[in-house]
């Protein structure tokens, strides 16, 4: 099976791939830690404030921050080598979705486990939230597996669909991109300010709870792999 | 048996044409030299053939099949391109692990050879390695791969001439025991000239030449002598390239059988055209004359 | 190492023959093989190897199935032959050619 050695491949940097996320999350847990030590000794009453507005902390994107560039350099570093070296695109393709899903295994394990240990601790003995916060899902330990699976593996995919959109499209994928984006930010802004009841909607939206939430970032991710894997098909190495 | 065959074979940069209606045929076990000035469309022609870009429009047959998303040809070939980008971090011995995984006849006792004679540091990250080092670890792949079809584009670049020589007496050592295909790109022509089979000449994306190198080590000559005589001697031939100075003159021109004898018994000094002169002198020539 | 103005599988040819001349290569003793051959003067083996059947073709080498070319018997007595017939187009010609234009009569030669 070829498509091994993309994988292969993405374990050469092993640095990269485990190595700097983490010490990424050691780090940003120990300045927790030392927060919560200090809060901590100003009384249970800070103590529970703090619990309460931990709830938006967002130092777990310690970890979730590197995985977002791994898709660029999947697509930006590795496929150009994959292919000088006679690889396929399929076979390409094939190897980083297993890549991708690896990954999102590995570090979705990695925090739900954190989660796990950090409620039956109590906030690791000091009340502090890290990995059972917002964007980890505060629910239940198998609602933060999937969120977080689903949340790291659509953002791979995004990644590689973006950096394959701007080897196939060029630069000018960007702008586009980016006056898009900048147009549905203003009719979004200018819908909230000039019609009536359009903030109310969008915010019933906004909270629309979890499971919503996950088919939509499902959705989000499910296009973004399918125009990956459209793009890469047909993308060139200059 | 070919390795490579194209028909009509186009490929458009947006408005450019870098490469122009290429109908060429490579045959199998043998070491081809594809030559051109820089733009000539050798580079694009190679990632064509390896599917590294898609064409505009034309044929391909690579060992017989289209080599577009083709894992059956493309583990027969192996394509080391002067521009090859690697991953931040990639060690020498990272890519010559995966290559390893990658090429069905790699030769790991060759690899350790020839990095010990390239003196080549493969502990070191890629990007920190000097230009000359890095064509050292093309050079290696290409050589460890045994790829039936190899392509190495620009392999010399930034190699002293000692790298230079082991490259040569590698290759031509390597390809007397393990036959295959390989396509040389470089201008480096004198360097190769005793090792090329056959010579594909391209200029702005065309074929110009496409033949026996031995064909084209013969196929002109030089004669000099008075300027009158020379001038006497080469009235009606095909002439590449006139130089004079006083009542002197070095004509270079196409020879047709016997005319060496011809010249010599005309009193003119008569010397062969290296294959790389004559190379010049065909794409000098090319450009020079009037666009038809 | 060759000889530039001829073609170069000819010139490999002659060189053998050198060899066979001067006692390099006694009769009835092998040649170097195509490889070797070719490794030695930097050449395609394929070049090397069509220099070798040159003289194979004219009688000089014989193929010894599975062991290599080896030096026909007579061969250096063949190729002297064959050089004194062209000794007088390559040596004589020339040289009474050069003689003229430096005004020297060949049947005054100085000493």
């Amino acid at each position: 099976m070829r498509s091994r050695n993309v994988i292969d491949m993405h374990l050469v940097n092993r640095m990269q791939a485990f190595g700097w996320p983490l010490i990424a999350v050691a780090f940003a847990l120990a300045i927790m830690l030392a927060v919560g030590a200090i809060v901590g000794s100003r009384g249970p009453e800070a103590q529970a404030e703090m619990y309460y507005g931990l709830q938006w902390n967002g130092a777990i994107f310690a970890l979730l921050g590197p995985l977002i560039g791994y898709g660029f350099t999947s697509m930006g570093q590795y496929f150009p080598l994959a292919l000088g070296l006679g690889l396929t695109r399929r076979e390409f393709a094939t190897g980083l979705s297993v890549v991708f899903l690896g990954n999102a295994v590995i570090y979705s394990v990695l925090i739900t486990v954190g989660k796990t240990i950090e409620k039956a601790t109590e906030g690791f003995g000091l009340s502090i939230r890290f990995f059972d916060v917002f964007y980890t899902s505060t629910g239940a330990p198998w609602q933060t597996l999937l969120q977080t699976f689903l949340l790291i593996l659509t953002v791979l995919f995004l990644g590689a669909a973006i950096t394959a959109a701007v080897l196939r499209f060029g630069q000018v994928f960007l702008w586009v991109a980016a006056a898009i984006l900048a147009l549905i930010g203003l009719g979004i802004l200018s819908g909230v300010l000039l019609l009536d009841g359009f903030g109310r909607a969008l915010l019933d939206v906004l909270t629309m709870g979890w499971g919503p939430w996950m088919v939509a970032i499902a959705v989000i991710g499910a296009v973004s792999a399918g125009a990956w894997l459209v793009l890469v098909r047909r993308t060139q190495v200059s | 048996m070919t390795a490579i065959e194209t028909r009509n074979l186009t490929k458009h940069f947006r408005d450019v044409a870098a490469i122009d209606d290429v109908s060429l045929s490579f045959a199998e076990g043998r070491v081809h030299g594809l030559l051109g000035r820089n733009g000539a469309g050798k580079t694009t022609l190679m990632k064509l053939l390896t599917g590294q870009i898609f064409a505009t429009s034309g044929e391909m047959r690579v060992l017989g099949q289209s080599p577009l998303e083709n894992p059956q040809v493309l583990a027969q070939t192996c394509f080391i391109q002067e521009s090859q980008k690697y991953p931040d971090g990639f060690r020498p011995l990272d890519v010559l692990r995966i290559a390893e995984g990658l090429y069905p006849a790699w030769d790991q006792e060759l690899a350790r050879e020839l990095i010990a004679d390239f003196r080549l540091p493969e502990k070191r990250a890629i990007k920190k390695l000097s230009r000359g080092q890095l064509s050292a670890v093309g050079i290696i792949l290409g050589l460890a791969s045994r790829a039936p079809l190899t392509f190495f584009d620009e392999p010399y670049l930034g190699l002293d001439a000692v790298a230079r020589r082991l490259f040569f007496d590698h290759l031509l050592a390597d390809f007397a025991d393990h036959p295959r295909t390989v396509i040389l790109s470089t201008h480096h022509i004198d360097e190769v000239s005793n090792l090329l089979e056959h010579v594909v000449l391209l200029d702005e994306g065309r074929v110009a030449i496409s033949e026996e190198a031995e064909t084209l080590q013969n196929a002109a000559i030089e004669v000099s002598g008075r300027r009158d005589e020379v001038m006497a001697f080469t009235a009606g031939a095909d002439v590449l390239h006139l130089q004079e100075i006083g009542s002197l003159a070095t004509s270079t021109l196409h020879a047709e059988p016997g005319s060496v004898e011809r010249a010599r018994a005309a009193g003119l000094q008569v010397a062969p055209v290296s294959l790389q002169n004559y190379i010049v002198h065909r794409t000098t020539a090319a450009a020079a004359a009037p666009v038809a | 190492m060759l000889d530039e103005s001829k073609p170069l599988f000819i010139a490999v040819a002659e060189q053998i023959e050198d060899g066979i001349l001067d006692g390099t290569y006694p009769e009835d003793t092998p040649v170097p093989s195509t490889n070797e051959l070719a490794a030695f003067l930097r050449i395609n083996p394929a070049t090397a190897g069509k220099g070798l059947n040159r003289l194979a073709d004219a009688g000089v080498l014989v193929k010894r199935r599975g062991v290599g070319m080896f030096v026909t018997v007579g061969a250096a007595e063949l190729l002297r032959r064959r050089r004194r017939d062209d000794f007088a187009r390559a040596y004589i010609v020339p040289l009474l050619r050069e003689a003229a234009h430096l005004g020297i009569d060949p049947e005054n030669s100085p000493r």
